[in-house]
């Protein structure tokens, strides 16, 4: 009885939200922020990355909220596991020999893209979001491969995570102060299109986030992992 | 003009984000600074908040953020219902953030201040966005915040109640997420002032169906009945300075979200019957589910409940009168939930039980505190002079100014709910003053620095409920905001 009603009720849900698909204009030019944004995102933020014009340049305090919304996830998970008490330590596997060997080699490579990846967020595909995560990915490697002897240096992650945001903050608190005073006001000069110096203040956020996304990830690998 | 330009309202979310931010930092050099910084951080925020209140009064501050004009970027209004509660989101966050420097101490406490003073910074953006998308996020910081908070004790009950809540409010999320992302197909805008200029009748159902995906996924969280079955265990095994904040400030930000885009967003004028029964009816489940409650915490909660079922029915009068109404019994149940949450607190920390049998005689043991608990339960039912008194009052004259026949038996079944509510309340106080032996026990009152938290909240319920037209000020420009919606369009988009 109770699967009937709710496929009876999944139905009626389904229904509605296709009616509603129906209105869309797929494929025509009315959403005409979106028209804003691809015609004139060159040139009112200098990224070539149409992408990242809309979130660090018109979306830019929704990606504050989304920085802190990893931050949140962090400091909460930090907050729940710190009452519950260590269990016994579990029998655990040593590593084989590939993936210990392939931890030590490939770990400074894949920091090395990540990095590549949010630095060049104005640019190419990409952005702090996705260059932290692959730095974290280094750090998940790190963990399976060499966790007897390595672990995350707690101080550095507490100092790139705070600085991070801090930075974001306090660049977008220098916009109110100076130029047009709007927060987060795009006050460093756009530089030539398509190049690595160039959008201004984008660049500068997306590392910011780079930092802060990478040590945040990381240590939800490691209090998960110090959990498990 | 240039003082407006300093104290830009955007301040009021960014300082403590960035307060936020600055903690772990400063905690590598003091462990003691983090408890400082919500205080800190919120007394920013009151007193900017004070500061650019009468401005807006006359005209909303339109803020847009990097510079982008509407609906091309993000803006922040700071309207009269944006700032109102801004303040009220200030002025409680800051009194409860003063009670925790001495009620929080074990756990992860450096934690505890951030993911606070993170609550209420999400709080402040959904009540002064002016966009849907940007809602949703500071709605997730919200969110987020409060199911680390209702875990924060590491009890079962408490992680138990915390994935309840996480589940219930993650569907809410989604749906609300949902319904933005159909409005936006539709509309191609996320800016609230764009999509309700372009949304011409919420009946159509390609309007239709995302309202309703929205108004439930927010109804989760202002716990509107049969959304309501994460309120009371989250409420009651959380710290009591955070059931303070949930009740107080986080359900009346969710029904705030709610009223947005039923008012403004969504102009609804044909569906306000379904809401005035729905606010009946969890007026009705609230306040009857709170009178069966042995325990004080969950009796509390289910209290929010019934309250949150009123300012519902408030709002759905749906006259200038009743949204007046319904603001005003916001701050009133904001002022008196938290000041029965925290004094309830120390009554529950010196005897160690949540049950109200355990509570005998400690009206001598803890005077003052028990004294501040009777001024809050007062308020809540509504008597004179307290704060409650006059927000009800004004409830039932909005009621009875539709005269419509209908109106006057829901205003009686209202009505009804409050009696009962009366009821279990002067049950507690009885217990407290009146039952137990007539043994001399020791005087154990709260720190003083809690009951200075606690007195400036009594003193807030009984100056308000004594010159209701000092927030009446506000109360009024505040309804016309929610009420002309083309005001608001015209305001934004000029």
């Amino acid at each position: 009885m109770r699967k009937i009603i709710g496929i009876i009720l999944l139905i009626i849900i389904a229904w509605g939200i296709i009616t509603s698909l129906q209105e869309m204009p797929f494929g025509t030019s009315r959403a005409k922020v979106a028209d804003h944004y691809i015609n004139k995102g060159r040139e009112e933020t200098g990224a070539a990355n149409i992408v990242t014009s809309v979130v660090v340049g018109y979306r830019s305090l929704d990606t504050l909220g989304e920085v802190t919304v990893l931050f949140l996830a962090a400091i909460g998970l930090g907050a729940v596991l710190a009452t519950i008490k260590r269990k016994e330590d579990r029998d655990t596997e040593k590593a084989s020999l590939i993936l210990s060997t392939g931890c030590r080699f490939l770990f400074p490579p894949i920091l090395l893209f990540g990095a590549y990846i949010f630095i060049h967020g104005h640019l190419t595909p990409g952005g702090g979001f996705q260059g932290g995560a692959i730095i974290a990915s280094a750090f998940v490697l790190m963990y399976l491969g060499c966790h007897e002897e390595k672990k995350i240096n707690e101080t550095g992650s507490i100092i790139s995570e705070s600085l991070g945001g801090l930075v974001f903050v306090v660049i977008g608190l220098i916009g109110l102060t100076i130029g047009t005073r709007y927060f987060l006001n795009n006050f460093l000069p756009k530089g030539e299109f398509n190049t690595l110096l160039s959008a201004g203040i984008i660049p500068i956020i997306y590392i910011a986030i780079g930092f802060k996304v990478g040590a945040e990830l990381s240590k939800i690998i490691d209090l998960l992992m110090e959990e498990s | 003009m240039n003082e407006m330009i300093n104290l830009n309202p955007v301040l009021l979310i960014v300082v403590p984000l960035g307060l936020a931010f600055l903690t772990p930092l400063l905690g590598l050099i003091s462990k003691k600074i983090a408890k400082w910084l919500p205080v800190v951080g919120l007394l920013f925020n009151l007193i900017v908040a004070l500061a650019i209140l009468p401005h807006v009064l006359k005209q909303p501050i339109i803020v847009k953020i990097a510079g982008f004009a509407p609906p091309f970027g993000i803006n922040l209004v700071a309207g009269p219902v944006g700032m109102l509660l801004a303040t009220l989101i200030a002025l409680t966050g800051l009194l409860v953030a003063i009670y925790a420097l001495k009620y929080i101490n074990e756990g992860a406490e450096q934690k505890y201040h951030i993911l606070f003073l993170l609550l209420l910074t999400g709080a402040t953006g959904v009540v002064l966005t002016g966009d849907i998308f940007n809602l949703f996020v500071f709605f997730e910081i919200l969110c987020i915040s409060s199911y680390a908070l209702v875990a924060y004790l590491g009890n079962r009950a408490g992680i138990e109640s915390a994935v309840k809540y996480l589940i219930q409010g993650s569907i809410g999320s989604s749906l609300l997420l949902i319904g933005i992302g159909l409005l936006y197909g539709q509309f191609g805008t996320l800016n609230m002032a764009d999509l309700a200029k372009q949304i011409v009748s919420s009946s159509d159902p390609s309007v239709f169906v995302p309202m309703v995906l929205m108004i439930t996924g927010l109804g989760i969280e202002a716990a509107i009945f049969p959304l309501n079955a994460w309120l009371p265990d989250a409420h009651s095994s959380a710290p009591s300075s955070v059931s303070a904040i949930l009740s107080g400030i986080a359900i009346e930000v969710g029904l705030y979200a709610m009223v947005r885009v039923l008012f403004t967003i969504c102009h609804v004028s044909n569906f306000f019957m379904f809401f005035l029964f729905l606010g009946v009816l969890t007026v009705l489940v609230g306040e009857m589910s709170a009178f069966s409650q042995k325990n004080i915490k969950r009796m509390l909660a289910y209290s929010s409940i019934g309250q949150i079922g009123l300012i519902l029915f408030a709002f759905s009068i749906s006259t200038h009168f009743g949204v007046t109404g319904g603001l005003f019994q916001m701050i009133s149940h904001t002022l008196g939930k938290a000041l029965l949450f925290l004094s309830a607190g120390y009554m529950i920390y010196r005897t160690g039980s949540m049950e109200i049998s355990s509570f005998e005689g400690i009206g001598k043991k803890m005077p003052l505190t028990a004294l501040f608990f009777t001024i809050g339960t007062l308020s809540i039912i509504g008597l004179p002079p307290f704060v409650g008194f006059s927000s009800k009052f004004l409830i039932i004259k909005a009621a009875l100014a539709k005269g419509e026949l209908l109106y006057t038996i829901l205003m009686g079944i209202v009505l009804l709910g409050t009696v009962i509510e009366g009821t279990y309340f002067f049950r507690v106080i009885q217990t407290i003053y009146f039952k137990g032996k007539d043994v001399a026990t020791e005087r154990n009152d709260s720190p003083i620095v809690c009951l200075i938290s606690m007195s400036i909240f009594a003193v807030l319920i009984i100056v308000i409920g004594v010159y209701p037209h000092l927030v009446m000020k506000i109360l009024n420009p505040a309804a016309s905001e929610l009420f002309n919606s083309i005001q608001y369009i015209r305001s934004v988009l000029g």
